[in-house]
């Protein structure tokens, strides 16, 4: 695509400037996909090359070491506790003692079992005497593929650790070889509150998400590559193993007769995907045009009342969503108020079947959106209230003055204002909307069900999402973790490619020194 | 005084204010209408007496607290205990992570700051759906599941409340740098500068936090359901009433879950609407600038 | 191993030494959880008390009862066997899905006895999977017939599907049957012409076979009743007592609505067997399943606590708390010496279900991705335009079902013939109006050295139709039409994969 120079845009009328925008959006999709490319080799080549230095400098530092230093590969935090520093030096050796044990009393057991994920399954015994069968537990794949990752863990931040300790040594001898003195325990300490105070800070964050989301997260997905489903739970039945890329060419295959269904699981994916990319679309901008609006109605001058229709349509976020949205979903219902009300004021005269029919999906889809909207202006409405408010009021008073029209101030003034400061917001909105569990759930649960897609994979309905989907799949009938699993990479990929491009099409996200 | 001539000229111009003003006023009614239904129809039917089933009626024939004097005699009194108690916890401890986590990639530079945002940007795209299972095996191996599920529950809601330092982040950007600089050079640690000088300037983004991390407990049903496993003890007023709705029990209980759905919304709407200047605020201030 | 020990136990019994357990070997304190329905669980807690104070073993039990939903205890049970219900209680389509996941105890040789002695023969057959019991039987009730109002529908009418329907059109109410979302209240349609879908497990819970004949032309008269059903604009999807208080004149559903209906209808209410419909002049009585609810023993590490815990198992599923259940809940008993009481027998919901026995279908074994292939079947129907609609709603099932068992190659790409015909007879005949089941066999065809595809040769009647397919699925059928006999004959089917040609080839 050509590029042009700021003048010749400008001199552009404005409906081409818009579609110089699009293009210009999609042109530099593929340069952003091939530097992404790019960045993830040269990140890789940088991996290598960071850990061959890594290794030179552990390799010479050892060489050029003193004593002490040279001890400290072994025993660690020797190197500290001979120079004084007793705190760091005791808190290293420690934390060796801690993983050694550990190594040897649980970690190293686990770590054996991680390739195999268990040999012996279940046995039942019947005791004659008593005339009862007892069952015996012995392995358990689920305990040993999650313990395993622990343990990997562990040794990284062992071998992290370790290196740090090394790291420790060569900069204690080039500060005292400079004359200089070392920190002190108490130094070290107030370094915590103070110059260190980041880590301080971020060390009970961190320990939490990467107990409680990285460590599941990377369980989660090697659970795509094993056959961990109902029938093979690990533990009270059969155990589980390791099979490869199976469930992706599963997923993945555009092979009719799936387990249970006509439609491919391929097919079925499509579908899914390409509803919850609708849906998110919509509910995103729905939610964003009418909200403004409504914000903008409420704003205006002369209206009276303000709180009142504020706090009105803030009920919504204010009440839980199972109270509200089962409550609305039974109203939607084929002989629920809202088919009633419709049939008393004679607009139709059979009742509307919104989420059973599955002949008329849209219906379905179309309802759920609209029902969205109502969800959704509240939130949307208060942003627009607060940024409205921000927007320097002489704009409109020398728009004004030029004789510009409401429209014309909203179009020239607002609305830039209002898509530039919530640019990022509407990314996060977008995928936060793909990911819209409780929507959907409560609403419809997926319903009308598309008859020709698998039941093995949880009976899925033209109004599920991606995440609806999943969560069927793994309490459908065959409990299929590792199908859910797939489809959980699935959903990471489509969303990190839209963040990927959308990142790196709108500059005003990347700079984030700019607002400060 | 110069009266008559502009008020003549404007009448047109305020005609057509007033003419725009109305329609408004049309358009917001009929929001308002459509807005309040639902909640007002589960206000009514709790109070419904001559029946506690599903019926096409709204306005109950015989009137009575019935359904809120039964709830007494069901568990949900435990189950909002519970999701008080974890409400409370979690606003708590979550403000002082997501302050934390925000205020530190607000305001320092370090190596790792880059990567860690990064990290966090990638973990957002995965579905928490999928964690759902190890998170409760997890749980189960160090006992707090099921009866114990209310401390399990605390634990993995503030444990991933890291994640959501977006907001505050943005919100802390707006407060300018050099302010802290100045009190860096009269000597005061960075600790102090937090507690002394930022804090007390983020009063809508504190508040926001709190509030936020307050409302969430309420309404998780999905994960809640899970770790409790069918343990009563375990339950938080979502995982409880949403039972009720099953097919054997709506019947006898469909009244009551409107009753326990009024009770449970009560205190979390009170709370929004005293503090929803600052809710405004804060998501201004924050949601918005990157 | 197992079969020598039940002959040494057998031999022990002979020697009259029946009372293994004894008092002392299981007497002690247990603390168990139990999970039963909300609505019992006080009864629960009484019936356990009683326990405790009469029987022999000296066994206490420190029991937390925990009302858990049937559906919920199923899937939680599968999702973590150890956190579970000491004793719990489930539907039985769950069974299945139970045993698979190790979450049933297998019951002893004497309690199996005993199950099998106390409950009808149907009955039993929801707890066995292959030869063993892995469950007690707590009701057996679980099957539906009709309420109605009486306001709006006569009395005369009850036998009549059609005059049900015109009666909720003309008062503008709803005839409620759920066709749309449960394969459980469909599957009486399919009843009701005839057809069968049983499946076969082994003894871990796993499913072998299945034998399905909705695919067929009786299948096809089923559907067609069922499409007069659901094209009404007054059918409602639901089966939900609480229907009457909205707009309903008519709900298909079971005892457990029985207090809600009488409380919104009052003397209004009425209760009866499902209808009939009529197709091609023939009418057919709307069937049923006939299901029960369990209670399962979670398995056990310690043999003593488990001997204890399938004696309470016993207690709580027994004559005395069976019949306690009926009084309070109107649940009714699976025990035979309960079901003979008068008390039950005089119970007009038990005797609604029990004039719609006759065309009822014991649940039996049913694998767990049935109900949701078989539900969709109510949709199809509804949005199929004609009656080829309605044959292709029949093969996505069957296509469904077929693909749930992994096929061999041989089978996957083999042809076969499938049409008027009848694989046990062996028999191609024009007539099938006898009920004898047709278009539902397929024959097979082996292929030759000069690559053309023959079956066995049979007797055929002129007029005989078939067609020839792959992987016993409609993706691949020759011919386009049926492929008719001219004349009757014995003939060999020959087809030639290459060109998709069908052939008769006559033989001596």
């Amino acid at each position: 695509m050509k590029r042009i120079s700021d003048l010749e845009y400008l001199k552009l009328p404005r409906y081409k400037r818009l579609a110089y925008k699009v293009a210009s959006f999609f042109a530099s999709i593929p340069g952003a996909v091939w530097g992404l490319i790019k960045k993830i080799g040269l990140a890789i080549a940088g991996l290598f090359a960071g850990i061959g230095r890594e290794i030179s400098d552990i390799v010479s530092t050892f060489v050029h070491g003193s004593a002490p230093t040279k001890i400290s590969y072994v025993v660690m935090g020797y190197g500290n506790m001979a120079r004084g520093q007793w705190l760091r030096g005791i808190l290293f050796l420690l934390f060796e003692i801690v993983f050694i044990g550990y190594m040897i009393l649980a970690g190293g057991h686990w770590l054996s079992m991680l390739p195999s994920l268990g040999k012996q399954g279940p046995t039942e015994v019947y005791d004659w005497v008593l005339d009862t069968y007892t069952y015996e537990y012995h392995d358990n794949s689920f305990k040993i593929l999650l313990y395993g990752v622990l343990t990997i863990f562990f040794i990284v931040a062992f071998i992290y650790t370790w290196r740090v300790n090394i790291r420790q040594n060569k900069i204690a001898e080039q500060i005292l070889a400079s004359g200089k003195k070392l920190k002190s325990g108490k130094d070290d300490l107030h370094s915590l509150v103070d110059d260190s105070f980041h880590k301080t800070l971020l060390a009970l964050p961190m320990t939490g998400i990467i107990v409680f989301t990285v460590l599941p997260i990377i369980f989660m997905v090697l659970v795509a590559f094993t056959n961990y489903d109902g029938t093979h739970n690990g533990y009270s039945n059969n155990l589980f193993h390791w099979v490869g890329l199976d469930n992706f060419n599963t997923m993945l295959s555009w092979t009719a007769n799936t387990r249970g269904g006509t439609q491919s699981y391929a097919a079925t994916f499509g579908e899914v995907l390409t509803w919850t990319l609708i849906w998110a679309f919509f509910a995103t901008f729905t939610n964003y045009f009418l909200g403004m609006l409504v914000a903008m109605a409420i704003n205006k001058k002369g209206i009276r009342l303000k709180k009142m229709w504020r706090t009105i349509l803030v009920m919504t976020i204010a009440i839980p969503q199972f109270i509200s949205l089962l409550y609305v979903s039974k109203m939607f219902a084929k002989n629920g108020i809202m088919n009633g009300f419709l049939m008393d004021l004679g607009l139709i005269d059979q009742a509307i079947d919104f989420f059973g029919d599955a002949s008329k999906p849209w219906l379905a889809r179309v309802t759920v959106i609209v029902i969205n909207i109502w969800i959704g202006i509240p939130y949307l409405m208060l942003m627009a209230t607060g940024i409205l408010m921000n927007i320097p009021q002489d704009l409109y008073e020398s728009a004004r003055i030029d004789g510009a029209s409401g429209w014309q101030q909203y179009s020239k003034i607002t609305l830039p204002y209002m898509l530039f400061v919530t640019g990022p917001y509407l990314l996060t909105s977008f995928t936060g909307n793909m990911n819209n569990f409780n929507v959907i759930f409560l609403l419809t649960g997926g319903a009308p069900t598309n008859s020709a897609a698998s039941s093995a994979a949880g009976n899925v309905g033209y109004t599920d999402l991606l995440i609806t989907w999943l969560f069927k799949i793994t309490t459908g009938p065959q409990s299929q973790y590792y199908l859910a699993s797939v489809v959980g990479i699935m959903v990471f990929v489509v969303v990190a490619l839209i963040t990927l491009i959308v990142y790196s099409a709108l500059p005003s996200i990347k700079n984030e020194e700019d607002f400060q | 005084m110069n009266t008559a001539a502009p008020v003549k000229r404007h009448m047109g111009l305020r005609a057509s204010r007033r003419a725009a003003n109305t329609a408004i006023y049309v358009v917001l009614i009929a929001i308002s209408v459509i807005w309040l239904i639902p909640f007002i129809c589960i206000l009514l039917q709790s109070f419904r007496v001559e029946s506690t089933n599903e019926v096409g009626y709204v306005v109950p024939h015989v009137w009575g607290f019935d359904n809120y004097v039964n709830l007494a005699k069901t568990d949900f009194w435990r189950w909002y205990r519970n999701t008080f108690v974890i409400a409370i916890c979690v606003a708590v401890f979550q403000t002082v992570i997501v302050l934390c986590m925000s205020y530190t990639l607000s305001r320092f530079r370090f190596k790792m700051r880059k990567p860690i945002m990064k990290l966090m940007l990638v973990l957002s795209l995965f579905p928490g759906m999928l964690t759902m299972i190890i998170l409760y095996r997890v749980l189960a191996d160090i006992g707090l599941t099921q009866a114990n599920a209310v401390p399990g529950l605390i634990l993995v809601y503030i444990a991933s409340s890291g994640m959501g330092y977006y907001v505050s982040k943005g919100f802390f950007d707006t407060i300018s740098k050099s302010l802290d600089e100045a009190a860096r050079v009269d000597g005061a640690t960075r600790l102090k500068v937090l507690v002394k000088i930022i804090l007390p300037l983020s009063k809508p983004i504190v508040i926001y936090t709190i509030l936020t991390a307050f409302m969430a407990p309420w309404g998780d049903f999905v994960f809640a359901r899970y770790i409790s496993m069918g343990t009563s003890k375990g339950m938080n007023v979502a995982v409880g009433m949403y039972n009720w709705l099953n097919k054997d029990q709506i019947g006898s209980r469909y009244t009551m879950f409107c009753a326990g759905g009024v009770l449970v919304a009560l205190p979390v709407t009170i709370l929004f609407l005293m503090l929803q200047r600052y809710y405004v605020e804060g998501v201004t201030g924050g949601a918005v600038k990157g | 191993m197992k079969k020598l020990l039940a002959i040494l136990l057998s031999v022990v019994m002979l020697l009259g030494c029946a009372n293994f357990a004894s008092a002392s070997q299981l007497a002690g304190t247990y603390d168990i959880t139990v999970w039963v329905a909300e609505e019992i669980a006080d009864l629960t807690r009484t019936q356990i008390d009683n326990f405790n104070a009469a029987n022999e073993f000296g066994i206490t039990f420190n029991a937390t009862v925990e009302p858990v939903s049937e559906a919920d205890a199923a899937t939680n049970m599968i999702t973590d066997v150890e956190a579970g219900g000491d004793l719990f209680c489930f539907a039985q389509d769950q069974f299945a899905r139970l045993v698979q996941a190790g979450a049933l105890a297998k019951l002893g040789q004497r309690a199996a006895e005993w199950v099998k002695a106390n409950t009808s023969a149907g009955v039993v057959a929801a707890a066995t999977s292959g030869e063993e019991i892995y469950a007690y039987p707590l009701t057996a009730d679980n099957g539906y017939f009709m309420y109605y109002d009486k306001t709006y529908i006569p009395e005369e009418d009850v036998d009549s599907l059609e005059a049900l329907i015109r009666d909720c059109e003309d008062a503008g109410k709803y005839f409620a049957f759920e066709m749309q979302s449960s394969a459980w209240y469909l599957a009486s349609f399919f009843f009701a012409t005839g057809c069968v879908s049983e499946w076969q497990t082994a003894d871990n819970g796993e499913f072998e076979s299945v034998y399905d004949t909705f695919n067929s032309p009786a299948g096809l008269i089923a559907v067609k009743g069922m499409k007069k059903l659901v094209d009404s604009p007054y059918h409602l999807s639901s089966s939900s007592g609480s229907e009457f208080s909205k707009n309903a004149a008519i709900v298909v559903t079971g005892t457990w609505d029985y207090v809600t209906v009488q409380n919104i209808l009052g003397d209004n209410m009425g209760v009866a067997d499902l209808p009939s419909f009529e197709v091609d002049g023939e009418s057919y009585h709307l069937g049923s399943f006939n299901g029960c609810k369990l209670m399962g023993v979670r398995p056990q590490k310690d043999a003593v606590k488990a001997a204890a815990l399938h004696q309470l198992a016993q207690y709580l599923t027994g004559e005395a708390c069976q019949l306690e259940r009926f009084d309070k809940r109107a649940w009714g008993p699976s025990n035979i010496a309960a079901q003979a009481s008068e008390a039950v027998q005089a119970n007009p919901g038990l005797a609604a279900l029990l004039a719609q026995a006759p065309y009822s279908v014991p649940q039996g074994q049913i694998h767990g991705s049935w109900w949701d292939i078989a539900k969709v079947i109510g949709e199809d129907v509804k949005n199929a335009a004609d009656e080829d609609g309605l044959q292709e709603a029949l093969d996505n099932y069957y296509n469904k079902i077929a693909s749930l068992f992994t096929l061999s190659d041989d089978v996957k790409y083999g042809w076969t013939v499938i049409g008027t015909c009848n694989l046990t007879d062996g028999f191609f005949y024009t007539d099938y109006t006898d009920g004898r089941s047709t278009w539902t066999d397929d024959i097979p065809m082996t292929k030759g050295d000069d690559g053309l595809w023959r079956s066995a040769a049979y007797e055929m009647e002129a007029g005989t139709e078939f067609k020839v397919r792959q992987g016993r699925s409609w993706d691949n059928n020759f011919p386009a039409d049926n492929f008719k006999v001219a004349e009757a004959g014995k003939y060999v089917v020959v087809f030639d994969e290459a060109t998709g040609e069908v052939a008769l080839e006559a033989a001596e």
